[in-house]
């Protein structure tokens, strides 16, 4: 009985430094991206928009840098969905 | 009940009102349901790790599949470099899933569904993340900001981008716990008033909904604390092996 429980924790602890070893299974990380996306886009937007009101009232430059932080944080958020999305599409293609 | 569908989100005062330097500190019904979960929690814990038997009983077997799924989790995203943040990373699961199961509870409120407690949970995240980061890299953490392979001359303008997408993190990460929370109990809460606008004749379509959606949206609770933990991982994957 005691052996067998020996032998079988072996295999486990094997199992384990294996699992480590390898790195990143990508696998589990779906469903994180699969939320990711949703919210991705929104909150670049309204981080960019945050921003360019700061600048704004740093410089006394009213419109300008909210205009300009408002599509950057437009561009952020598209960059941010397509990586989540070549993610996904990577971790497809590796199973 | 109350017809309006957000009052179940009112925070109201429980007890004397108690003012520090200016500072609200009341106890209010958030933090009564808050302390619910960390006494439930507590209790959980400790009951089903007290026998410590080799062959596990239920209990047992419920915290130890906790543990695996959170040990799992962090090794799969995050490396073996994360093992020492296992504690961390395995309380904000278990508490966002307490205080997400808690909410389901009829009549109780839920603690996530206000966006102000999960902004302070995911900055507690960013910002720590982000000393993390430093500590291990130094000023090389900034490499994050500059990825490689990019001509000079677009250079400033993708330092920008990498940083409004760096700043937007925890935007996301609060945004998405709450507004999940928040536009799932408030449909459960809009369902349930039909119910009692349409009557015992018209009423049975909106009840067979509510019971779908309350198996829904305790799938929701679960995913919400499964997301919220492995996009942490995620972050502290990026602070730990940077690879830009």
């Amino acid at each position: 009985m005691d052996e067998d429980f020996r032998t079988r924790l072996k295999i486990e602890k094997t199992k384990i430094s294996k699992e480590t070893s390898d790195g990143k299974s990508n696998k589990s990380n779906f469903f994180g991206n699969a939320f990711k996306l949703s919210t991705e886009l929104v909150s670049a937007v309204l981080v960019g928009t945050i921003l360019g009101f700061i600048l704004d009232q740093w410089f006394d430059t009213k419109p300008w840098f909210i205009i300009i932080f408002f599509i950057l944080g437009a561009v952020t958020g598209i960059i941010n969905v397509i990586r989540v999305a070549k993610k996904l599409q990577n971790s497809n293609n590796e199973d | 009940m109350a017809a309006n569908p957000m009052s179940q989100f009112n925070v109201y005062k429980i007890g004397p009102e108690i003012k520090i330097g200016g500072i609200d500190l009341s106890f209010t019904n958030s933090s009564l349901f808050m302390l619910v979960s960390l006494v439930l929690i507590s209790i959980f814990l400790t009951l089903s790790t007290n026998k410590k038997s080799i062959v596990p009983g239920k209990l047992q077997l419920m915290s130890e599949l906790f543990y695996n799924f959170i040990a799992k989790m962090i090794s799969d995203t995050a490396g073996s470099k994360a093992k020492p943040y296992f504690a961390f990373i395995f309380s904000l699961f278990i508490f966002v899933l307490f205080c997400n199961m808690v909410g389901m509870i009829p009549y109780s409120f839920t603690v996530t569904s206000h966006i102000i407690i999960t902004m302070l949970l995911a900055l507690v995240i960013f910002i720590g993340v982000t000393i993390i980061g430093f500590i291990k890299h130094g000023f090389g953490y900034l490499k994050l900001f500059v990825p490689s392979g990019v001509p000079v001359v677009l250079l400033p303008l993708i330092v920008v981008i990498e940083i409004i997408s760096y700043l937007s993190r925890p935007v996301s990460l609060s945004v998405r716990l709450f507004a999940n929370m928040m536009a799932g109990h408030t449909m459960m809460k809009v369902f349930g008033g039909f119910v009692v606008s349409l009557g015992i004749l018209g009423g049975w379509l909106p009840l067979s909904f509510s019971v779908a959606l309350t198996g829904l949206e305790i799938l929701v609770a679960f995913l919400q604390a499964y997301v919220f933990a492995i996009l942490t991982c995620i972050y502290l994957n990026d602070a730990l092996n940077l690879h830009h």
